[in-house]
């Protein structure tokens, strides 16, 4: 018997899978039902999905890849159709018996924060900041070159110079994250909810881009009506605009994989370091 | 699949780019560390995914972009690649970073560096 890979859960029993939709592997999805839930699922092979190879395979980058794809493809479609519930990539049961009997027990849960998904989607937000914001003037790169030299400065008169330029930048980043906190705040009270991710710390934009350098402050996930993306993603807008060195990005509408753990957290809950809260 | 959902139809002021596909970084944070969790049948060491996006973070947030770069660090990442077995470089990185926390008094960079190679430690 082939293990199951189980992508997503909603409680729209019409959802139908379309026939061309393929998951992990190129397998074809298919509906698990139990009561009055239902799961998107797949087979897969059992000799490339058991604990040794799966885990071996989530530390290749390009199955990595490719696995993440075709969940994220799936929830997707599903999403698309009605109100999902993402489950994190790599949930593999040993038959469909497993998944049915997880849909029984949870049932009542996954019912509560559907119901609190529904009509909603996920808004990314990233909001970066400019090296010259980042330091908090944009003089403070262009000084360095030449150091100790001039200006009749001793080693002292260096130093206590260099001591107020490390002073300044230190407290730069600190009103920097301060105002990706207010920033975050403010997404937060336009959406149900709000939640952090990890700032990325990838390259903001090509090389040679006069955005190249710029840093990423805020990662941040809304949950924000459909009716309302629009009108979510103005706000954000508005949000930043008044802040030189600041810009932003607003991708979506996801799936609501960053609020599929229900409204456990505040709407200002801090940065996540990995898997936390809704964990079991 | 382009678009990370159907954002013409929910009217987004300015979606991705259209054809764009969604940034493999923005997948990767929700479907590793976002999406419900729930225990199947096989188990997969949260830990070591957790890891694994924390190196992935370190390194480059976009497979995509290093691809158009033409990065491909993780042929040259012992972490990452099953296929890299690059021990001798691997030791001598942490002799060199043991050798400097010794040294000098430098606070850790929050990340140490034997947790993030773990991962593959176990695998061998």
């Amino acid at each position: 018997m082939s293990p199951t890979w189980v992508y997503a859960v909603t409680g729209d029993l019409d959802f139908a899978v379309p026939d061309d939709l393929e998951g992990i592997g190129g397998a074809r999805v298919r509906e698990v039902h139990e009561g009055r839930l239902l799961a998107a699922a797949s087979s897969v092979d059992a000799g490339a999905f058991n604990e040794e190879s799966l885990q071996r395979r989530l530390a290749d980058p390009g199955e990595l890849e490719a696995m993440a794809r075709a969940h994220h493809h799936v929830i997707g479609t599903v999403a698309e159709a009605g109100t999902v519930l993402p489950l994190r990539l790599g949930t593999v049961y040993r038959e469909d018996g497993g998944v049915r009997a997880m849909l029984a027990e949870r049932q009542p849960e996954f019912a509560a924060t559907l119901g609190w998904l529904a009509g909603r989607a996920e808004c990314g937000v990233k909001v970066w900041a400019s090296p010259a914001a980042l330091a908090g003037s944009g003089r403070a790169e262009n000084r360095a070159p030449g150091g100790g030299g001039g200006g009749g400065g001793g080693g002292a008169a260096y130093l206590s110079r260099r001591r107020d330029e490390l002073a300044a930048r230190d407290q730069a980043s600190r009103r920097t994250a301060e105002t990706a906190a207010a920033i975050h705040e403010e997404l937060a009270s336009l959406a149900v909810a709000g939640r952090q991710h990890r700032p990325q710390d990838a390259p903001a934009a090509g090389p040679g881009s006069a955005q190249a350098r710029d840093v990423m402050v805020l990662n941040g996930s809304y949950l924000v009506p459909v009716a309302g993306l629009e009108e979510f993603s103005a706000g954000a807008r508005a949000a930043v605009a008044g802040l030189a060195g600041f810009r932003l990005d607003v991708t979506g509408p996801w799936p609501p994989y960053s609020f599929a753990d229900g409204p456990t957290d505040g709407p200002t809950d801090g940065p996540t370091d990995g898997p936390t809260g809704g964990e079991e | 699949m382009t678009q990370p959902w159907n954002p013409a139809q929910a009217g987004m002021t300015r979606p991705p780019r259209r054809g764009e596909p969604a940034s493999l970084a923005d997948i990767l944070e929700r479907v590793l560390d976002k999406g419900i969790v729930i225990a199947g049948d096989i188990r997969v060491d949260l830990l070591d995914i957790e890891l694994l996006t924390i190196r992935l973070r370190l390194i480059v947030a976009s497979v995509d972009r290093a691809r158009e770069m033409g990065i491909d660090w993780w042929e040259h990442d012992p972490a990452l690649s099953s296929k890299a077995r690059d021990l001798e470089q691997e030791n001598r990185e942490l002799r060199d970073r043991v050798g400097e926390l010794e040294g000098g008094d430098q606070a850790p960079d929050g990340i140490p560096r034997q947790r993030v190679t773990s991962p593959s430690d176990r695998a061998r």
